[in-house]
């Protein structure tokens, strides 16, 4: 079971959408249900040793959990194909916003800085295509952002928070560093955000 | 309405309305004008909630505009050139590579802790050429487990790319060989010199690998000269094929280098 539970957590996580508790009730431990939590804190310490992978619990109420990477930060080359990487150049860029910004954004701010950088919510991007669907839907979904919407705001405005998974793949005090990185400054330029980040830890 | 002018840090609007409206609830009699006062309210407080937030008074000021320069100069941005584009009014000018996101993303990917997504046999060389066929099918075997439903399409592209890859190896040896003879037939190359990549050892032993494909399908073949060393040439084409396989002894030679005799 264990074995199997992990194979099915594994290929799951390929689409980075987390992953309930009820999926893998019904789809692998179906008739064990009893021994479930056992069958699970096994499958996270065989992700653990073996892939150097973290199972993550991100919301208790609904039992969804993701799978982060455990391991050292490689030195060299990371492993990915180049559209995940754009995915992730994009998506860096957005967190460094909300958090520069006070952790919560309006999508009209939002859209106004990614337009500056040429992304246009309207307009289909030369890499990343319908970039209002891959923001709104595949980072919502993923847990990257958490997309809430503003009450009695017509038409309806939606306010842009860090998600669960953001919140565990990467850290205050690395987006920091990364805009700091950016603008040549050093981080502690920016003291209120500076000071939010290392208590952060 | 006019939910910007309310906004405006400077403007008092916020707290006359809600001066107003205090005074209007006084002649307030009936359930529905209570409800809207309610409404108005959540309205007044959300909009009170943005101000605050506009002050700053949490963060120390960040400039976006700057750092959306910044970024843009990261991803090599070309400022001298203007693009033609048809939304350039208060976008300055400069011409993004294609590969922009591309360095933005190599550099993301540090700042995240990402599973590495999972998928079967996704090689992590690039150039390397593959594993020999066989051991690809039972790779394949081993691998194959309840959750592959989502695979088989994946699995097929990788097994056939690999093949190839292996096929255009040998088949480029062998032109090289060929390409040798062609300027100078009477001189077969010593077998080491043709296999031997003086900066790779791994690559020395890919070109032996490759080399014994070319053998085996009898496209060459080794012989010993005087001094007892090897030497590699194409065998001549198909005319003679068939006198050349009968009389073509099949010898088995193991042959080995190990690193210190490369070296």
């Amino acid at each position: 079971q264990v074995s199997e539970l992990v194979q099915f957590l594994l290929v799951k996580d390929q689409k980075k959408i987390p992953i309930k508790r009820a999926d893998m009730l019904k789809n692998v431990i179906r008739e064990y249900k009893d021994a479930s939590s056992e069958i699970l804190n096994k499958a996270g310490r065989t992700l653990q040793e073996v892939f150097g992978m973290q199972l993550v619990e991100i919301d208790a109420k609904r039992h969804t959990y993701i799978l982060i990477n455990n391991l050292p930060r490689p030195e060299g080359e990371y492993l990915c194909k180049d559209k995940e990487k754009e995915k992730m150049g994009l998506l860096l860029v957005i967190l460094s916003f909300i958090f520069m910004k006070g952790n919560s954004v309006k999508d009209s701010a939002l859209w106004e800085f990614l337009r500056l950088l040429r992304v246009y919510p309207g307009k289909p991007h030369r890499v990343f295509g319908d970039v209002r669907k891959l923001v709104t839907e595949e980072f919502g979904r993923q847990k990257y952002l958490e997309i809430t919407p503003i009450p009695l705001t017509d038409p309806p405005e939606f306010k842009y928070q860090w998600g669960p998974r953001a919140e565990k793949e990467t850290s205050k005090k690395d987006v920091l560093n990364f805009v700091a990185k950016m603008q040549g400054k050093d981080p502690r330029f920016w003291a209120s955000q500076h000071g939010e980040a290392e208590a952060n830890l | 309405e006019n939910r910007e002018s309310v906004l405006n840090s400077k403007s008092n609007r916020l707290t006359e309305a809600l001066e107003e409206a205090n005074k209007l609830f006084g002649g307030v009699s009936r359930a529905r004008e209570a409800a809207l006062d309610a409404q108005f309210l959540v309205i007044a407080t959300n909009i009170g909630k943005e101000k605050a937030s506009e002050l700053h008074s949490e963060m120390s000021a960040f400039d976006s505009a700057a750092f959306a320069e910044d970024l843009l100069t990261f991803m090599g941005i070309n400022r001298t050139e203007v693009e033609e584009t048809d939304d350039s009014e208060d976008v300055p000018g400069g011409f993004l590579p294609t590969d922009a996101w591309q360095t933005v993303g190599e550099e993301a990917t540090k700042y995240f802790r990402r599973a590495p997504t999972f998928h079967y046999m996704m090689g992590s060389f690039k150039s390397e050429p593959p594993v020999p066929k066989q051991r690809i099918e039972r790779q394949k075997k081993a691998s194959r487990g309840k959750a592959e439903q989502a695979m088989p399409a994946q699995l097929k592209r990788m097994e056939e790319s690999q093949q190839e890859a292996t096929e255009k190896e040998v088949e480029r040896i062998l032109r090289i060989l060929q390409t040798h003879f062609e300027n100078d037939p009477n001189t077969p190359i010593s077998f080491f010199d043709f296999v031997i990549d003086p900066n790779s050892f791994a690559r020395t032993v890919e070109n032996m690998f490759h080399a014994s494909f070319l053998i085996r399908d009898g496209l060459a073949k080794i012989k010993v000269d005087e001094d007892e060393l090897p030497i590699i040439e194409p065998t001549k084409p198909s005319g003679r094929g068939e006198e050349e396989s009968s009389a073509g002894a099949r010898n088995q030679v193991v042959l080995s280098l190990d690193q210190k005799e490369w070296k």
